[in-house]
């Protein structure tokens, strides 16, 4: 797009002003006023070339870590000379500039390459995309501009940080492939699980010669083998609670992360289930390739406002395996999902729930009648987290700023309280 | 320049004293709110309060030379001023190659109006009108040079484009 500045209708205003006004007064001053202003037009109208400059847009890494740093270079191929090129380069919310100008004007000389590095800081996880990359050409004396937009608008995946778990919650039942749950069933292993006589066929190595010797005849050690899990991860994002930048679904969404990576550690399976405005589901699988899946489905999420009364019904049955441990990350705000989780619960599933808690992104109000109805709020969530406890589902709240492991702590001695 | 027009005095003192005041009111206001529209206005304000010191005056004033290529420097500088946006960090080549341009441009001013006026106060009768289409006629001349200097060494005249960044 190409543009006259108000500085060439103004200059040239004042050229035509000037020189009729020198010949109707018969002024020899007025025409020497403005013969530098007709000189200025000249000169810049004159050196006002439409230049050809290429614009791309380069970023160094793709995918990067929260905390981490990239370099994103814009690359300037110029075939004329451009006296003066003003650069932007619109960066999303997440992403700070560390090192670099982010506007900057600089000058090219014909057949020049200039590639303008930027380091940026991935404050915040999420897809991100790079740009549009706004460039503006002027001529020498700012008469015209050139204004265009680069096309090229490179995507930055930033993965959240995770924290390392050493103790997950540990699954009810077991699947039939080696993993490192210790199984209920008994077979070969090395945890110890009971004594029984002597059949043909067992392996000698079997045998328990000390309870053998004190009953007089053979017995064989049974054990329990070690076998792998389904856990899925369920992640509310009908609602949230937010406040200056963070909120319950970023804190949901770096807690299913962790999991994640520590469910597939120990060689689980995991699988994902975003229920909210968008339903999104990931089947269970292993490896890192399923991390990869599980975080990238993840960095897609956010809230989607809708009315649509989704049940549980809707999620197809290899996603949720019958004997597999759901863990749900969840602010409880919504009744939709709190159905959902009931509903869960009342068809047997081995159900978890940590309430990312609200409260930290609310501010108690100073009125009086409002501070009652926030304790009147929060009185119906305790009450919401014992109806869930009398159905048999183990919920703690964990706070923004308490660690993780402890509100996971507080879930396994429930279930333990329970078991016993 | 607005120095000069008041200081000058005459039939038109209070016009003058009006229009110098006036132009440095836009010119201030232009800058505070990065306006360079406002900078045309504030010269043209400050050649009327020069002109009315100059009334009833038939001498050529060789002052007018200087006046000239003021303004023409204070137009410069403000519509820069103006135009510059506080968050663009221009490189030093940037600002040094406009400023070596706005000085040429300066000088160059003051040899055509040391030119102009000599001639016009040399001639007789129409002096001012052949000035006028004589500056009109170099300007000109200047603009083709110029303009045929610049196109043989940047090649055809092109449109910018923006590179499609290539598909992995």
């Amino acid at each position: 797009m190409t543009a006259a500045t108000p500085k060439l209708a103004g200059y040239a205003a004042i050229a035509a002003a000037g020189l009729i006004a020198s010949l109707v007064l018969s002024r020899p001053e007025l025409v020497a006023l403005t013969a530098p202003f007709l000189l200025a037009l000249a000169a810049g109208l004159a050196l006002a070339t439409p230049p050809r400059v290429d614009v791309d847009v380069v970023v160094d890494q793709d995918r990067l870590l929260e905390g981490d740093e990239t370099a994103v270079r814009v690359v300037l191929d110029a075939s004329t000379a451009a006296d003066r090129v003003d650069v932007y380069l619109r960066l999303p919310e997440g992403l700070e500039t560390t090192d670099g100008s982010n506007p900057t004007a600089v000058r090219l000389r014909a057949g020049a390459r200039r590639e303008l590095e930027l380091l940026l800081l991935a404050r915040r996880f999420g897809g991100h995309v790079l740009g549009p990359a706004f460039v503006r050409l002027s001529d020498p004396l700012g008469f015209v501009r050139w204004e265009t937009v680069a096309r090229a608008r490179p995507q930055l995946r930033v993965y959240p940080r995770e924290q390392t778990l050493r103790r997950v919650l540990e699954p009810r039942e077991t699947q039939l492939y080696a993993g490192n749950t210790v199984a209920r069933r008994k077979g070969e292993g090395i945890e110890f699980a009971d004594l029984r006589p002597w059949l043909p066929g067992d392996a000698v190595r079997r045998v328990n010669w000390r309870a053998s010797a004190r009953r007089g005849e053979l017995h064989v050690n049974e054990l329990h083998p070690e076998r792998n899990a389904d856990v899925i991860l369920f992640v509310d994002s009908f609602a949230e609670a937010r406040r200056e930048g963070s909120g319950t679904l970023d804190l949901a969404i770096r807690a299913t992360a962790t999991l994640a990576e520590a469910y597939l550690r120990r060689r689980d399976r995991v699988g994902l289930i975003g229920f909210g405005g968008v339903l999104r589901w990931l089947v269970p699988g292993s490896g890192v390739v399923q991390l990869y899946r599980i975080v990238d489905a993840l960095l897609d999420t956010q809230i989607v406002l809708s009315y649509y009364w989704k049940e549980i019904d809707v999620i197809p049955r290899r996603t949720l395996p019958p004997s597999a441990l759901v863990v749900a990350l969840s602010p409880l705000l919504d009744e939709r999902s709190v159905g959902a989780l009931l509903d869960l619960r009342a068809r047997g599933y081995d159900l978890a729930v940590v309430e990312v808690s609200p409260v930290p992104f609310t501010r108690p109000p100073d009125d009086e009648v409002d501070r009652i109805a926030y304790d009147v709020w929060a009185l119906g969530r305790e009450a919401l987290r014992h109806r869930l406890q009398r159905a048999g589902v183990p919920v703690a709240e964990w706070r923004d700023g308490d660690p993780f492991p402890a509100a996971l702590e507080e879930v396994a001695a429930f279930r333990r309280r329970a078991h016993a | 320049m607005d120095a000069i027009a008041v200081t000058a005095g005459g039939r038109f003192a209070l016009l003058e004293e009006t229009a110098a005041a006036a132009s440095l009111l836009a010119l201030a206001a232009g800058l505070a709110r990065r306006r360079s529209g406002a900078v045309p206005w504030a010269v043209l304000l400050a050649a009327t309060a020069y002109l009315a010191g100059r009334a009833g005056r038939s001498a050529v004033d060789g002052r007018a030379v200087a006046v000239g290529v003021l303004l023409l420097l204070a137009a410069e500088l403000a519509t820069w001023s103006a135009d510059e946006h506080p968050r663009i960090r221009p490189e030093r080549e940037v600002v040094v190659r406009r400023l070596l341009l706005v000085a040429a441009l300066a000088a160059a001013s003051l040899v055509v109006d040391v030119l102009l006026l000599a001639a016009s106060s040399v001639s007789t009768g129409g002096g001012t009108a052949l000035a006028t289409i004589g500056t009109g006629a170099a300007v000109a001349a200047l603009a083709v040079a110029l303009r045929s200097t610049r196109r043989s060494g940047g090649g055809p005249s092109p449109t910018v484009e923006a590179a499609r960044r290539p598909t992995d």
